[in-house]
């Protein structure tokens, strides 16, 4: 085959790739920075944003926490209608609400409010990015993978002469395998 | 050019919506299954390694890496039952905390050895430790326990497997196949 039909060829692989894969593209990009600071302890939860807010709470009569306690302490923070449940452990009684929670220390009465906010599609990419869901996916996300490797060697290609593989190409390519390089060198 | 967008996205549409409905389908169907409570689960969990078990109890935690795993309790956390995910399952969503659920599953049994506690031991003082090594409590801030707390955690089990006189220590969880939050 021509040199010439080769490039074509290249370049046809290159852009057809990179047009039926941009979604899943984004969807990982995206994903990947909020996982990346998650594992970082820069947020404590991938899919919720959280807030909390410490107040003081009268304890319950004789340190025993019922139902109507709970709701009592939910009225407070105005979640007495999204009740669901309490768990009581050692020394604390935890209130859950649909979105949050309440942990209070039952020898001082600290509490603190836990709500979380959803991270609605951010949510959705993770789970992908996860391959929680399994199955055929788990097929399809490697199809991905051999098209973003076939997308990275294809790329080489594309241009010709100074700005190509063997002129300014070279060099970004070779400091592009360098950096994760040095990276493993100075922190393993 | 558009309607011809409009007509793939229904198709994805509809494909999801199938599929969703058949593995839930599939999960509804139960034989021979024991029914097992949060209460009693650690002294009778021996008596079901491997076989189909069916739990109710309240979701004390769910596993912020990914939810594959959670942890039941009922009214107190004195008892743990661990609950991972198993193939059919996509995750434990946090939404689940503080709900009451009905799993179904197969009980397994996870043997902690000398051999197995020195692997862990050795990964955690590797610089990045392996999130998936070690022994899941569910308590509160275990997720974020640091190389010390483990390495007093395996202490901790090290005392706990001499003091037993045998040569593992048992721990009991749940793969679940399926499960219902209960309103």
């Amino acid at each position: 085959m021509q040199r010439k039909t080769l490039r074509r060829w290249n370049n046809a692989l290159h852009r057809d790739l990179g047009y039926l894969f941009f979604g899943m593209t984004i969807i990982y990009a995206i994903s990947g920075i909020v996982l990346n600071h998650f594992k970082s302890g820069d947020f404590l939860h991938p899919d919720y944003g959280k807030s909390f807010k410490e107040f003081r709470v009268t304890l319950p009569p004789g340190g025993v926490v019922d139902k109507t306690y709970a709701l009592n302490i939910l009225s407070q923070v105005g979640e007495e209608e999204h009740y669901k449940s309490f768990v009581q452990g050692s020394g604390y009684v935890q209130i859950f609400f649909e979105k949050g929670s309440v942990y209070i220390d039952l020898t001082n009465g600290d509490a603190q409010l836990e709500k979380k906010t959803t991270r609605y599609v951010i949510k959705e990419f993770n789970l992908l990015h996860y391959n929680n869901i399994k199955k055929l996916y788990t097929w399809y996300s490697d199809v991905y993978a051999a098209a973003m490797i076939l997308l990275a060697i294809t790329g080489l290609f594309i241009l010709r002469g100074k700005n190509g593989i063997i002129g300014r190409g070279a060099w970004l390519t070779a400091i592009g395998i360098i950096i994760p390089a040095l990276f493993l060198i100075f922190y393993m | 050019m558009t309607r011809n967008l409009l007509f793939l996205f229904g198709i994805s549409l509809f494909l999801i919506t199938a599929c969703n409905n058949a593995s839930k389908e599939a999960a509804t169907v139960k034989n021979d299954t024991a029914t097992m409570t949060v209460a009693s689960f650690d002294t009778s969990a021996y008596n079901y390694v491997d076989k189909a078990v069916k739990i109710e109890g309240t979701v004390m935690h769910t596993c912020k890496h990914g939810g594959k795993r959670m942890f039941l309790i009922d009214g107190t956390d004195s008892i743990r039952v661990k609950i991972t995910a198993g193939p059919d399952i996509t995750k434990f969503d946090e939404a689940l905390i503080g709900s009451k659920v009905r799993v179904f599953g197969i009980l397994k049994e996870e043997r902690i050895d000398t051999k197995y506690l020195n692997e862990w031991e050795a990964e955690i003082k590797k610089p990045e430790a392996n999130h998936n090594v070690g022994v899941h409590s569910g308590a509160k801030g275990h997720e974020d326990q640091g190389a010390e707390d483990k390495l007093a955690q395996i202490s901790a089990l090290r005392d706990e497997l001499k003091k037993s006189g045998k040569d593992h220590l048992s721990f009991f969880s749940i793969e679940a196949t399926s499960f219902t939050e209960l309103k």
